[in-house]
């Protein structure tokens, strides 16, 4: 192929993917905890979505990326730390059968008021979260992404991040209603 | 709208992914239940803080110039006019993947947790089943239109069964995803509630079960080659009285 084909192919790349890089990174970053860690994974998504560029139809570039990038992350995790990545997923059984157990007349009433330390401490409650329900509110609440993205994008059925979405929000809220105790 | 109920959908309602039907009768029952009602408002609250606190992060502006660095040395696949041998390899790698997992490789060995994350995959159909209005893809009280229905959807012929007489109305069919395979959904009323049974292959290790999770019940036997699955919010006694009629019927 010419140069000039493959520098047309780059810049359609370009032009298809960057715009969505501050999502990219910041998927990354949740899912790894750590801003280099995160640039890495990005940089070698990028390189794998442009590999398989071809496998990209037109339409939502946006959920494509995401998908990709999630992949890359579990894989760069399993390759570098594998040992968190089997201790979240015992941590999610475990969390699982514990976090349901919002049933009808346990109301816990008011919202939660924070000022600005408690909001980073809620960041923290957010990083502490099993994978598949860090990334399941992490798409949801600061990507704003419907249903049916989050279920494209981590590949589980709708129910499914329905489910973790509850149980992603009954951890957060019982970890910190016992943020005193 | 009890209460159960609303608990079960407030999250899907904050999210703005409720059907409209179901959207009124929430409202409805916000609008008067004193439970409920802060429920919603201390989800709302989480909501808010966690939009307002969370950084969404910003990509570092050098990894933008790294990456097209990157791109500039790398060749793409297609440049040779189609896939790469490796990518080919890749791609037939995960068609066969698709297939083990599709004829039934995943229930070769079912341990406890795969067994686990079944019920969980279950429930989760059940509720979806409910929520999304897709209760039936075949409504028939027939059990003659219902089995033929399934054929050529599944390799899995689940009994025709109509427990009319025994209070349990056949509802219809439906085809589920279940663990990655499509598998039968046998839908049936009890009073008010839904009873859905759910068909798989027997599989090494599997034990039956009596569980509740997210205040639903699930029944799971085993007869002939087939597991069973009944998920259903019913009371204790009704549903016993259901698995009783069912296996009777089936003769397991």
């Amino acid at each position: 192929m010419s140069w000039i084909a493959e520098r047309r192919q780059r810049s359609r790349f370009e032009a298809v993917v960057l715009p969505h890089l501050d999502s990219a990174y910041s998927l990354a970053r949740w899912l790894t905890r750590n801003e280099a860690d995160a640039a890495d994974v990005v940089q070698e998504a990028c390189l794998r979505a442009f590999r398989y560029f071809d496998s990209y139809r037109e339409g939502d570039a946006k959920s494509w990326l995401l998908r990709i990038v999630r992949r890359t992350s579990y894989t760069w995790l399993e390759r570098n730390r594998p040992a968190e990545l089997v201790a979240l997923d015992a941590a999610d059984e475990a969390d699982g059968a514990a976090a349901v157990d919002r049933m009808p007349g346990a109301a816990e009433g008011e919202a939660l008021l924070m000022n600005r330390s408690d909001l980073r401490r809620l960041d923290r409650l957010i990083e502490a979260l099993p994978m598949p329900l860090r990334e399941a509110i992490v798409l949801r609440e600061l990507h704003e992404l419907g249903y049916r993205e989050i279920a494209e994008i981590t590949g589980v059925p709708i129910g499914t991040v329905m489910s973790r979405l509850h149980r992603a929000r009954s951890l957060l809220r019982r970890n910190w209603d016992g943020k005193d105790g | 709208m009890e209460c159960a109920e609303a608990r079960l959908r407030l999250d899907a309602y904050l999210d703005g992914e409720l059907a409209g039907d179901d959207r009124a009768a929430l409202r409805e029952h916000l609008a008067t239940c004193p439970d409920c009602a802060p429920e919603l408002a201390a989800l709302e609250g989480l909501r808010d803080s966690i939009r307002r606190s969370a950084p969404a992060y910003r990509a570092p502006p050098a990894l933008r110039a790294q990456i097209r660095a990157g791109l500039r040395r790398e060749r793409t696949a297609n440049a040779a006019g189609g896939l790469s041998a490796s990518a080919w390899v890749a791609y037939a790698a995960s068609l066969l993947l698709a297939v083990a997992v599709g004829s039934g490789g995943t229930y070769l060995v079912l341990g406890e947790r795969q067994q686990d994350t079944l019920a969980e995959e279950v429930i989760d159909s059940h509720l979806r089943s409910l929520l999304a209005d897709h209760l039936t893809d075949v409504a028939s009280s027939d059990k003659h239109t219902v089995k033929p229905w399934f054929a050529g959807k599944t390799d899995l012929s689940p009994p025709g069964v109509d427990l009319a007489a025994q209070g349990f109305p056949l509802v219809g069919g439906r085809l589920d995803l279940i663990a990655g395979r499509p598998v039968p959904a046998l839908v049936y009323r009890a009073g008010k509630h839904v009873i859905n049974v759910f068909v798989l292959p027997k599989a090494r290790g599997d034990e039956p079960e009596t569980v509740t999770r997210r205040g639903y019940s699930l029944r799971h036997w085993v007869s002939g080659d087939l597991g069973y699955w009944a998920v259903s919010d019913a009371a204790a006694d009704e549903f016993d009285k259901f698995e009783h009629a069912f296996r009777a019927a089936v003769g397991g």
